[in-house]
């Protein structure tokens, strides 16, 4: 049985890292970038079942990569965890109307931080759709 | 899953595992027996009456690559590339190691028995619980050759007597979820202790990470055996057993620690002038420390399983613990650090961070820039005392160094741009202005520093910080 992958996208190596190991004690495979094209380039290589999107992210923002994921049909449906230091209504709407499923105020608990990928990852095989090969080309920036 | 598709179900107190596996074997049925007893569940694969599959829910799959590698028969480049490939699979690692010739298929083909037979002898010893049989299309591509059901329940069987065997010898504390490791402190070499092979290769194999299950699977030894000598070990004092759930916990607090500083440390790199970022750090360091010594004072070895300890108790030990190393670091090193003091199991900072009430300027600077190395050496210390008391040279520890060093990294980083600014600084006074410290690729945008719109810190620093 192929185990399900959490994508955690994030400049920070320390933030990168700690949710990594994290998760990884909860026996969930982890990858990890560091900027949004890389993220891109792991979202069609690796179909991750859970993504965790920092918005402020070199050469892209979070915003605009999870505009891109949610246009790709191949993975419209992966959940995407929005991990902020923001915390205001307003970027909560903008994260929404982005795409974001949920929405994690920085600095997370680590407790939380699990509940809310399981929660997510519940039912993910029954989500996410069987991988197509060379799908890499249909993930685009379009600005 | 139809419901139609399920053709029986019932209770284990009912009908046991033994013979609803023997009946479906001896009517040659073709499906999934699903078995579950609380978390755990357990799907038996069977094709016209013989096992060809067989997957535990509820039990984390052991990691046999990095097995095979403690055990010297895999090189961990070559455990790394398949660990890519399979991903996490365990049957797929194993073919993938017979189809590059790592491995020989008799091998694979024992170490999926044995993983099989482990398995159901493990749930033959269910009381209560359900099963389920289902009479759906078993998956073709099974790496595992059909086993025949008796032979495997005669094997499990043995097993399963082997538990209650040893249940009743008084070796009580180990089941197959139970992770041990080494002793810190047993430095001695093993072949001087006198034991034999089988002791030796457990103890080298309970290094805090793997399950007993996981070490009876990859030397392919009874699981009970494997407690036996467990057992044995622990009795002379070579290995602990790890509380799993207080490293969880353990571990959750540091990285909540950890995270928190990052917080901390992030947010005060919007400052727009370098006094101001000194004192960020000074903050940002102080928080951490404060935040160490509270957990320290929770899981600390000698404060743990006492119940409730007086907080004054724990006050005098954290004093006992650090205010040493802060006064040698203050005396020898950072004489700033004299303003520091513990109060109720805390470092007090407040002297150093309200110095701008009594000193200006560059005077002000050298003070926080003396308090950052100060207190970032203390840091250091309490972290590393912490982690050798708590989880000692385990896999969690190790996990936690390593999450420490790269966050350390990111306090290192903004420390050196100050110190590149410093070194700009002087090199200006020395009348070297034509010199810019960017142009040697050290600090870009270092040109506009310290004035009042923004330009001490690079673009790039301040973009993370948002």
């Amino acid at each position: 049985m192929v185990e399900p992958t959490v994508l955690v996208v994030d400049d920070s190596p320390t933030v990168r890292k700690i949710v990594q190991m994290t998760l990884q004690r909860e026996h969930i495979r982890v990858i990890t970038v560091g900027d949004g094209l890389s993220a891109l380039t792991s979202v069609a290589d690796e179909m991750p079942a859970v993504i965790l999107l920092d918005i402020q992210l070199p050469r892209m923002d979070g915003y605009q990569i999870c505009q891109i994921i949610r246009k790709n049909l191949q993975f419209r449906q992966i959940p995407i965890i929005m991990l902020s230091g923001k915390d205001g209504l307003f970027d909560k709407m903008r994260g929404r109307l982005a795409g974001s499923t949920e929405y994690l105020t920085k600095p997370f608990d680590s407790v939380e931080l699990v509940q809310t990928v399981k929660k997510h990852l519940a039912n993910w095989q029954e989500r996410v759709p069987v991988p197509q090969q060379n799908v890499r080309h249909r993930l685009r920036y379009r600005g | 899953m139809d419901q139609q598709d399920r053709i029986m179900d019932g209770d284990l107190q009912t009908l046991g595992l033994q013979s609803i596996l023997k009946m479906l074997a001896l009517s040659g049925k073709t499906g999934k027996l699903f078995v579950s007893s609380g978390p755990e569940t357990l799907s038996i694969s069977l094709r016209k009456g013989q096992i060809v599959g067989l997957h535990e829910d509820g039990v984390p799959q052991p990691d046999i690559l990095g097995m095979l590698c403690l055990i010297n028969k895999l090189d961990p480049p070559r455990a790394e590339m398949i660990r890519e490939l399979s991903k996490g699979d365990m049957h797929v690692a194993l073919a993938m190691l017979v189809e590059r010739g790592w491995m020989n298929a008799n091998e694979m083909q024992q170490r999926l028995e044995f993983a099989v037979t482990q398995s159901i002898s493990h749930a033959l010893r269910w009381v209560n619980g359900r099963f389920a049989f289902h009479r759906q299309l078993v998956p073709m591509e099974s790496k595992l050759r059909p086993l025949d059901v008796d032979s495997v329940l005669l094997e499990a069987l043995r097993q399963a007597d082997e538990w209650e065997k040893i249940a009743s010898e008084g070796v009580t504390q180990f089941t197959r979820t139970t992770v041990a490791r080494w002793q810190p402190e047993v430095s001695n070499d093993v072949r001087s202790l006198g034991l034999n092979q089988e002791s030796i290769e457990v103890l080298c194999l309970s290094n805090g990470e793997l399950s007993l299950q996981a070490v009876a699977l990859v030397l392919m030894a009874p699981e009970a055996r494997i407690a036996r000598v467990m057992a044995h070990l622990f009795e002379l004092g070579l290995i602990e057993v790890v509380d799993t759930v207080l490293e969880t916990e353990l571990q959750q607090d540091l990285s909540n620690i950890i995270i928190k500083c990052q917080y901390t440390l992030v947010q005060h790199r919007n400052t727009t002038n370098v006094e101001q970022h000194l004192l960020g750090l000074v903050t940002t360091l102080s928080e951490c420390i404060n935040g160490l010594l509270i957990h320290h004072g929770t899981y600390a070895k000698s404060l743990r399983g006492r119940g409730h300890v007086p907080s004054i108790e724990i006050v005098r030990y954290l004093e006992g613990c650090f205010a040493q190393h802060l006064r040698t670091l203050a005396k020898q090193q950072f004489s700033i650090l004299d303003t520091a003091t513990f109060h109720y199991g805390q470092l007090d900072c407040t002297d150093i961070l309200t110095l701008n009430k009594v000193v200006k300027g560059e005077q002000l600077e050298e003070f926080y820039w003396e308090a950052v190395q100060g207190l970032a050496a203390f840091l250091r210390v309490i972290f590393t005392e912490l982690l050798r008391d708590e989880v000692g040279n385990s896999h969690t520890g190790r996990q936690l160094t390593v999450a420490w060093r790269i966050f350390l990294s990111e306090i290192d980083h903004d420390i050196q741009q100050y110190q590149f600014y410093r070194a700009q600084r002087k090199t200006q006074r020395r009348g070297y202005e034509n010199i810019q410290p960017s142009a040697l690729g050290m600090v870009p945008n270092w040109s506009a520093a310290p004035d009042n719109n923004g330009g001490f810190w690079s673009p790039e620093t301040r973009r993370r910080s948002i």
